[in-house]
């Protein structure tokens, strides 16, 4: 419906995106790529949402998670094969849940604004990642310029599940991750709790919900999860961490990602991959334009407005 | 390199004042827009149109103040979309904030990068000092003087601000359609018309903003040059529970921690970036470390980010 919806909002301009991903080269393992990334991140920022938290440091916590992955393949390296190829994943989600935590204790404990302070972690998060990257896991030969790490060895890399198609296995991995939230957070209580704290605190408290805790779960796993797309993103597709990993827009699509998706964990992924494909359409349309990627922002912005406005729409027929 | 202490001093506090207008100027809109109630959280987006159009209009015509109205209509012109599904449609704010910081973001350097493909420009025409001769008179030259009338006018604003809130009709006004919307209708206040002028002065103030950051931040365009300057607005006036001279206070001393490392860094002149990264953040920690000082004092608007249906 969503897909309906924007294509006839802007039409025949956005016809011409739909065949351009699946037909370029390249077009498809970008696609999952960017659904990966936005999934998962999107999972995090609509499960904080549920309980009516704006997790608008996604970016930040992404970030980290990316220098994490160098920071135990860097430091831990004398860990053996498997263990450290699971240290880098797992040390990439504990980073953006440490990264949350400030976000979390400042909200929990003081009340302190979530959006104020996770979008001050952003810019923390950026200079903190290019110190990182300058310095403690720079690679030695910076011939090139700007500040990068190593590139990962071959038996860090995810590998694809059919030899020469570009799809790995943190493809199924994130829709498993998906179908895994939605069981444990979709039906069982918890989502009554979330969904109950999100929509007023007094009804919480009345009906005997830990507000704290429930704020902190979410929070917690929303970092934990942008985190964890850092590690696919870099171990999947990247391989190495450098200034174009920056890229500011993520975690933003990710929020977007998150509301087209109305927060149902699997809403959230139908909403991942639209977007995964409209901006791989928008991209390779600018390129053939020859106008600047920089089109993509806009369109984005205007898709999330005219699905907004859908939103609008619908609920006025049927208020 | 040896410098007198009293050029450092002097240098640190006129990056202080040329820096803090940016975000006084928007801040002062975005604490009359969120008193009245609503979030605008696409300032960033409209800063960045804002600041495009400044340099394409003051490249074309040679003159900032027409680069100025330029700059102003642009966000006006988002500023009143933005209001419009805000207030009139009930989007969420946040989201449809966000969805416009993405299209300024994309559309200001499509445009730019139209009009100026291959990225050579003319010479950008700034603002004038306030005095032509700043540089005779020693040190207050220097802090002061050689401003532009913008820097001035910014903190008058923060004045009319905090008098326009609490000390006339319109301002109060605009303070009960944020904090109990019901009981302005039932006074006979038109809601949504109090919350649409404060949040279309919100947005011209980000465009001030945007018209204020060329020439003071950046010599030119650039994609995303503001750099999430724009979103800091927002921490601000948090830290500052909406009022708009603790918001002076705030600017002052952001910007202050700012010009300190800035000048540290360039001095201690570290070959690689490696180190003064580190001493970027500082800013931002100092405002985060704050947070929790005076952030748990912090009184939301009653009714930020909930639309008003009458009746």
């Amino acid at each position: 419906m969503v897909v309906v919806y924007a294509g006839g909002n802007l039409g025949v301009a956005l016809s011409s995106l739909f065949l351009n991903p699946i037909t370029l080269a390249g077009g498809i393992q970008q696609i999952f790529v960017r659904f990966i990334l936005f999934y998962t991140m999107g999972l995090g920022v609509g499960l904080a949402l549920k309980a009516g938290l704006w997790n608008i440091g996604a970016q930040g916590q992404l970030l980290i998670g990316m220098v994490m992955v160098f920071v135990v393949y860097t430091f831990l390296a004398f860990l053996p094969w498997p263990a450290l190829y699971v240290a880098m994943i797992l040390g990439a989600a504990l980073g953006g849940l440490l990264w949350i935590s400030v976000p979390t204790i400042l909200r929990v404990r003081f009340g302190a604004n979530e959006i104020v302070v996770t979008i001050l972690l952003n810019v923390v998060a950026i200079n903190f990642a290019f110190f990182m990257l300058s310095g403690p896991i720079k690679s030695s030969g910076t011939a090139l310029g700007f500040p990068h790490s190593v590139e990962l060895p071959a038996q860090f890399k995810i590998p694809n599940i059919v030899g020469g198609v570009p799809i790995t296995y943190a493809v199924p991995a994130t829709i498993a991750l998906g179908i895994i939230l939605y069981l444990v957070v979709e039906r069982t209580p918890f989502r009554v709790k979330a969904d109950t704290v999100g929509e007023s605190h007094e009804t919480a408290k009345y009906a005997g919900i830990s507000i704290p805790r429930v704020m902190a779960v979410t929070m917690l796993a929303a970092g934990a999860l942008a985190g964890l797309a850092g590690a696919t993103y870099l171990m999947g597709y990247r391989y190495e961490l450098d200034i174009g990993s920056f890229s500011t827009n993520y975690g933003l699509v990710a929020i977007i990602c998150a509301l087209v998706g109305r927060k149902h964990m699997l809403g959230i992924g139908f909403a991942s991959f639209f977007f995964a494909y409209m901006t791989i359409g928008a991209e390779s349309m600018a390129l053939s334009a020859n106008v600047t990627t920089y089109v993509v922002f806009a369109m984005e912005g205007i898709m999330m407005l005219g699905i907004l406005l859908g939103n609008y729409l619908t609920e006025r027929r049927f208020a | 390199m040896s410098f007198p202490l009293s050029d450092i001093i002097t240098g640190i506090l006129s990056t202080t004042l040329q820096l803090s207008p940016f975000y006084l100027f928007a801040a002062m809109g975005e604490i009359v827009s969120e008193q009245a109630g609503v979030a605008n959280m696409g300032l960033e987006g409209i800063m960045l149109m804002s600041l495009m159009s400044t340099f394409v209009v003051d490249y074309m015509t040679g003159n900032p103040w027409i680069a100025l109205l330029a700059a102003v209509g642009v966000a006006g012109v988002i500023g009143a979309f933005f209001a419009f599904t805000a207030i009139r449609l009930r989007v969420d704010q946040i989201a449809s904030g966000l969805a416009i910081y993405l299209f300024g973001l994309g559309l200001s350097f499509v445009i730019f990068n139209t009009v100026y493909p291959t990225g050579l420009t003319p010479n950008y025409i700034p603002l004038p000092s306030l005095i032509a001769n700043w540089n005779t008179v020693p040190y207050l030259g220097t802090i002061f003087l050689k401003q532009n009338i913008m820097a001035y006018i910014s903190v008058v604003l923060v004045v009319v601000t905090a008098f326009f809130l609490t000390r006339t009709s319109l301002g109060l006004r605009v303070r009960a359609v944020g904090e109990n919307p019901k009981a302005a209708d039932n006074m006979g206040v038109n809601v949504n018309k109090v919350r649409f002028l404060a949040v279309l002065f919100g947005a011209l103030m980000f465009g001030v903003s945007g018209f204020y950051f060329a020439g003071n931040f950046v010599p030119g365009f650039q994609t995303d040059v503001i750099a999430g300057r724009g979103f800091i607005v927002l921490a601000m006036i948090y830290f500052a529970n909406w009022k708009p001279y603790r918001t002076l206070f705030a600017a002052l001393s952001f910007n202050l921690v700012y010009a300190m490392q800035n000048e540290y860094v360039s001095l201690s002149g570290f070959g690689v970036a490696s180190v003064s990264t580190l001493f970027n953040m500082l800013p931002y920690v100092f405002l985060l470390a704050l947070i929790p000082v005076f952030g748990r004092k912090a009184r939301v608007p009653k009714f930020l980010l909930k639309p008003y249906r009458k009746g």
